[in-house]
């Protein structure tokens, strides 16, 4: 536990901002974030909240907690802060750790980049017991082992390129472990276009699903499935917003990955679209034709537009609708 | 297989049954170590060797006699599993023991032999029905047992019951014991079969297809009814030369008429399992297909080539012998009147099929 009594005493201190290391350190948690407010905030009212630093025999300081205020100004080119100032070996790293963790928490939700950052810290110093028990909850997490060593893998494993996406919400922290057992250029490729194009959270899942599963079977690289000049066709296409680029490049995808389903798909809707049906009246196969029914749905306001709409149904030619995997030239 | 465990662990209580003694006196020189409870659950898909290499001797708490864990809207044999222990020594690519238990380890549940007499014992409350019972579906029924003696335990037990029998499902040639047992009442010995390419590049440590076949044939002239399955059937370059090779190689070396069934199931997996594939088998063929979420919430072939599949491998069946209680696993009543042209319709009716295959071939009444 961190021991409040460590630091009520620590000296404030005019620091030359030069000599504090730019990095998160060892126990600093903070990515992808945007210092522009805290910038405003430096700027309207100064820094009421001394930044907390280690200092080694060198001079050189570390932070304990205040990572963004120091950012933000060295961004302002400022040159000097107070801070207040940890002599060296007095408080042991794993409390300088706990320290900034509830010094974020208390005033934020960490996102899951900040997390893996969290959760690799800890491991450095607790055991998987305790973080399991004691600060995964904290954190927001379930706390078990299969997500904190999902969260210790992320940290490993990512580039700076697909946590930046993971912090900006370009990508799920799910879908990125999807990338994880890739080389770094086929998951660098996945990354630029999830950044590039705007995809839901179960479109992203589909797309690496797919471009993963073409590139083994059709024994290209990640890199050449999205290079394609379809793809690539589908990307460049200024005609569509981001959304639409994304739904028809999934489409497109699907079909190259699914082609019998597709054309089953692709046949059923001719079929349907040839019959003729009034407006308020849809015959729909059961997802990927599993279940051997198909279905009708039929709008009307009262008994008369009900005999009217089935009236006409029955005088389309309804025994085209079949199977249309089947060769019996109904599907055609 | 004993030359492919390198570490044993015995779990707290399972020091005292014999079984325990018996294993470790059958593997000899292999580092023994003790643990308290519970193992630390394996983080699934993360641990790539799922400690096949780690015999994990423990007494079972839980039921050894469980239903088959069939899934809703699909017919199942109804098939009941005794649970002699979980994992295997196997490593098939497309094996859903990989994402089914967060367990590692090769978990052989040493209080079996004090167990089965409640099992008997639920059996026995129910002396008309016909128990199918077996021991290949959360592990290999043979692969261990060299080392566990599990066919020892069970068989001859099994065989004095008058309404059960039991199948040790196999791909392994691990038939030693079985054949120095005097026992072949209502004891079945099944083999997973497979085309020879999937087994040569997907069934890693499985014995080879002809071996399995001599197997067979052996047990076949030791008395044995033997049964084989053909599940997962894979689509596959050049699938049908394939399958078609396996039945050729099956005429020329099992005589039809012991065979009690032959099943016939397509590669179906829970999503959870394909970055454990892919992660553990990177080579692998069985996610190439064409898979959609099926109504259980598996992932299986689309529904017309799992028909393909299907009534490929029944034409050649049908054709090498007219009467081998074809079925399928897991499959619905369209898929069955598509492919078999006929169909069971429901989960009990193919148990009442399946068990008439047992009246045809086994004495019932003692």
């Amino acid at each position: 536990m961190v021991n409040i009594d460590n630091i009520r005493g620590v000296a404030h201190q005019k620091v030359e901002l030069a000599s504090i290391d730019d990095f998160p350190g060892p126990y600093c948690m903070s990515f992808g974030f945007d210092l522009g407010p805290l910038v405003r905030s430096l700027e309207g009212a100064g820094l009421l909240n001394p930044p907390l630093l280690t200092g080694d025999e060198n001079g050189r300081f570390t932070i304990v907690a205040g990572y963004r205020r120091i950012k933000a100004l060295k961004q302002m080119k400022v040159d000097t802060a107070t801070c207040r100032i940890i002599p060296v070996n007095e408080i042991p790293p794993a409390e300088c750790l706990l320290m900034n963790l509830y010094d974020n928490l208390a005033v934020r939700e960490l996102n899951p980049v900040e997390k893996g950052m969290a959760l690799t810290r800890l491991n450095c110093w607790f055991s998987t017991e305790e973080i399991v028990d004691q600060y995964m909850a904290l954190l927001g997490l379930p706390p078990n082992r299969a997500t904190l060593s999902s969260y210790l893998r992320f940290e490993e494993k990512m580039e700076i390129q697909a946590k930046e996406a993971v912090a900006l919400g370009r990508l799920s922290f799910r879908n990125a472990m999807l990338l994880a057992d890739l080389d770094p250029v086929s998951r660098s490729a996945l990354v630029d276009l999830m950044s590039n194009l705007k995809f839901t959270i179960s479109q992203q899942a589909h797309i690496i699903d797919y471009v993963t599963d073409l590139a083994l079977i059709e024994g290209e690289t990640i890199p050449e499935v999205l290079s394609d000049s379809r793809v690539r066709a589908i990307v460049g296409d200024s005609l569509m917003n981001k959304p639409q680029k994304g739904r028809r490049l999934i489409s497109y995808l699907r079909r190259r990955r699914m082609p019998r389903l597709s054309k089953a798909e692709k046949d059923f809707r001719k079929v349907v679209a040839d019959l003729n049906l009034d407006k308020m009246v849809r015959i729909e196969h059961s997802p990927f034709f599993e279940s051997p029914f198909y279905r009708l749905e039929v709008l009307f306001r009262d008994g008369q537009s009900l005999r009217e709409k089935l009236e006409k149904l029955m005088s389309e030619d309804l025994e085209k609708i079949g199977d249309p995997w089947k060769d019996n030239g109904r599907g055609d | 297989m004993a030359g492919g465990i390198k570490k044993i662990v015995v779990e707290q209580g399972a020091e005292r049954f014999p079984s325990t003694g018996a294993i470790l006196l059958s593997v000899g020189d292999v580092p023994v170590s003790r643990a308290r409870g519970q193992m630390q659950d394996m983080v699934q898909g993360t641990n790539t060797d799922m400690g096949k290499d780690t015999l994990h001797l423990l007494s079972y708490a839980g039921e050894f006699l469980k239903p088959c864990p069939g899934t809703r809207n699909y017919i199942c044999c109804g098939y009941l599993i005794l649970n002699v222990g979980t994992n295997c020594p196997l490593d098939c690519s497309y094996c859903i023991l990989q994402a089914y238990f967060n367990l590692p380890n090769l978990r052989v549940h040493v209080n079996l032999e004090q167990e089965i007499d409640r099992v008997f014992e639920a059996i026995d409350r129910e002396p008309e029905k016909i128990f199918r019972v077996g021991t290949g579906e959360f592990t290999d029924s043979l692969a261990l047992d060299p080392v566990t003696g599990w066919s020892g335990i069970i068989v001859e037990r099994f065989s004095m019951r008058k309404n059960t029998v039991l199948e040790l499902k196999t791909k392994t040639a691990n038939t030693r014991a079985l054949l120095e047992s005097t026992c072949r009442d209502r004891i079945i010995v099944s083999w997973s079969l497979n085309s020879p390419f999937i087994c040569a590049t997907e069934e890693h440590g499985a014995a080879a297809l002809k071996k399995r076949l001599e197997a067979a044939r052996e047990c076949r002239a030791a008395g044995f009814t033997l049964g084989f399955h053909f599940d997962p059937m894979i689509p596959h370059r050049d699938w049908k030369d394939g399958y078609r090779r396996t039945v050729d190689l099956l005429d020329r070396y099992i005589e039809p008429g012991g065979i009690i069934w032959i099943s016939m199931g397509s590669f179906r997996f829970m999503p959870a399992l394909k970055p454990i594939i892919r992660r553990r088998h990177r080579d692998t063929c069985v996610l190439d297909g064409e898979f959609i979420k099926g109504l259980d919430g598996k992932m299986r072939y689309f529904k017309p080539i799992r028909i393909e599949l299907y009534s490929f491998l029944r034409e050649l069946l049908s054709q090498w012998h007219p009467d081998m209680g074809l079925y399928l696993c897991m499959e619905s009543h369209e898929v069955w009147l598509e492919s078999m042209s006929w169909s069971p319709e429901t989960t009990e009716g193919l148990c009442g099929y399946l068990d008439q295959r047992v009246r045809k071939f086994f004495d019932l009444c003692g």
